[in-house]
């Protein structure tokens, strides 16, 4: 009967590591694909059968995309761009989150609030990518860093403001109350107590933002057509989508463009489930 | 004495205001960028253009009804996002039940899932292109090498398997934060159940039928209601990969909306039937709410 037991118990643990590797090398695999394209020569790119491993790296396709082509624009537009809305969407969410979860409000209106804010993040985008578009145009602010800029910080808005209210809804109230009772103003008890507890939370929230932006590409396609003004995401797709293909170019770029995101999930590895779920799940 | 109190009542006004004052930001942002935007797109819905001018007509919505491209996008659409959503569960769930102990380098296994999640969406359509690619990708080079004949596998060339490739990306990038949250979900459920089950001598199929699912089905209602939303406005990932294509095989209703508005501009048009799917995801999200809230 132990011996049994035993048996089943191993098998389950063989059955374990199996379905482990099995699932990380799915997981991995094609980007390291990517990653071995963006570094071989265009001889060794098209091999058959398929070299995983054995090619003499070189750096061409880097310097082909972001020092002669524009890539390097693209790069320093999405970077603007995906710090400056999440600037905007942190502070004007945050204030939003405190008084919603901080104050009682007449006729439920702190609660109709919030799930009318929330509801905003609920629309497809294309649904508001048609109306955007030309909207920008009546502004003449097409191909612009500023329609992106403004578009982002809405996008962004409602995430910033639902996961701030559960970080501001965990801090205890004495702690303020005690501020406000030593003479502190309401804003000055925010500022002094509130935010510093909730810095771990604020600080993964921009994460978030900033990933959500960088990623983006929808309105960043509608928005933004020109060199001086197109993100990286919309830039490599130009090269997608063009007849004759740069698969080295391609990938160098794909490969920048996920290595701050990349490094930015590690980090907040923590809250990542709980920003995904826009804070319905405490992971 | 009334002087304190004029002044303490002063104070207690702008502490009323005070919470009107932090919202307003939000909101004149939201209205502006979420609201006008919608109702922009409902007026360029109902109107015409005409050659005295533009006129209030319901020409937008009568073509719905005789667009069969627009009736195929849909229908895409929605088998598109069930058979993913399917998958992504099913082997989400798998995996959640497998892992849920301790496992020695279980953070390491959690960073490199969350790899696909993270990729930005055009990146991930790179990715896949690399991949299917009938002449140098690694996937038809790895057949070729294990002896399969890869000649009818063209992949995004071929209608059926285009479609199964687009299901297959989405199951491939998003199946990791199913598993995240349904192992949240599981380690969220207490001990107690499982040792009444045990007392009462229940199968493992009974425990998981009658305890776990219960137990988890909030989790996988959130799971359910968030990657739904997702699937019916898929754009990016299949704008990269297919375009669409071949013909009209992977036209997702997002990507007819796109080419209406973008290529052919016919503004409202795309505006009426960017209003269907808001309605479709309105209702399934609606409906799964509605679940949820019962089930609390």
């Amino acid at each position: 009967m132990r011996d049994r037991r035993k048996g089943i118990l191993r098998t389950r643990l063989l059955a374990q590591a199996g379905v482990l590797l099995l699932a990380l090398v799915a997981a991995l695999a094609p980007v390291y694909w990517m990653l071995t394209i963006s570094l071989k020569t265009e001889v060794d790119q098209f091999a058959i059968p398929p070299k995983w491993f054995s090619f003499t790296p070189t750096l061409q396709h880097y310097t082909d995309a972001f020092v002669t082509r524009s890539f390097g624009q693209y790069l320093l537009t999405s970077a603007i761009v995906a710090v400056v809305s999440t600037l905007f969407a942190l502070v004007i969410g945050t204030l939003a989150a405190y008084a919603l979860t901080r104050f009682r409000l007449p006729y439920h209106l702190d609660r109709k609030l919030s799930l009318w804010i929330l509801s905003t993040r609920m629309f497809p985008a294309i649904v508001t990518a048609v109306p955007l578009f030309l909207m920008m145009r009546d502004l003449r602010l097409l191909n612009t860093k500023a329609s992106l800029i403004v578009v982002y910080t809405a996008f962004n808005l409602p995430f910033v403001v639902w996961m701030m209210r559960g970080f501001f809804a965990e801090v205890p109230r004495d702690l303020e109350e005690a501020a406000l009772v030593d003479g502190d103003s309401r804003l000055g008890a925010l500022f002094r107590v509130v935010l510093p507890l909730v810095a771990p939370g604020l600080a993964a929230t921009a994460v978030f933002c900033l990933i959500v932006s960088w990623n983006e590409f929808l309105f960043a396609l509608v928005l933004t057509q020109t060199d001086a003004a197109m993100t990286l995401p919309v830039g490599i797709a130009g090269r997608v989508t063009q007849y004759e293909i740069k698969w080295g170019v391609m990938s160098a770029a794909g490969v920048v463009a996920m290595m701050p995101i990349l490094i930015f999930a590690l980090a907040m590895q923590r809250y990542l489930v709980r920003g995904l779920s826009l804070g319905a799940v405490k992971g | 004495m009334p002087r304190s109190k004029r002044f303490s009542s002063a104070l207690n006004r702008r502490e009323l205001l005070l919470p009107y004052l932090l919202v307003a930001p939000a909101l004149v942002v939201l209205l502006a960028l979420s609201i006008y935007p919608l109702v922009y797109s409902i007026t360029i819905s109902l109107q015409q253009e005409t050659t005295t001018g533009v006129v209030w007509s319901l020409v937008h919505f009568k073509r719905l009804a005789s667009d069969g491209f627009f009736r195929t996008a849909m229908v895409h659409t929605l088998v598109y996002a069930v058979a993913a959503l399917t998958c992504e569960v099913l082997l989400g769930l798998g995996l959640a039940l497998l892992l849920n102990q301790q496992i020695r380098g279980r953070g390491l296994f959690r960073a490199s899932l969350l790899v696909p999640m993270m990729l930005p969406t055009v990146v991930v359509g790179v990715v896949w292109r690399l991949l299917l690619n009938p002449n140098f990708g690694a996937i038809n080079g790895t057949l070729k090498r294990i002896g399969i004949n890869t000649e009818s596998l063209t992949w995004t060339a071929s209608p059926r398997l285009a479609f199964l490739a687009v299901i297959a990306v989405d199951v491939w990038q998003w199946t990791p934060f199913v598993f995240l949250v349904l192992l949240a979900g599981l380690q969220a459920i207490p001990q107690e159940p499982y040792e009444a089950a045990l007392i009462d001598g229940s199968s493992r199929w009974q425990t998981f039928r009658h305890v776990t699912l219960p137990l988890l089905k909030p989790a996988i209602l959130i799971v359910l209601l968030l990657r739904t939303m997702d699937l019916l406005r898929v754009f990016d990932q299949i704008f990269i990969l297919t375009e669409g294509g071949p013909g009209f095989a992977t036209e997702m209703i997002s990507l007819y909306i796109y080419r209406t508005a973008f290529r052919f501009f016919d503004f409202g048009y795309a505006a009426a039937m960017s209003f269907v799917l808001l309605a479709v995801t309105n209702v399934v999200s609606v409906v799964y709410l509605k679940v949820l809230q019962d089930e609390r």
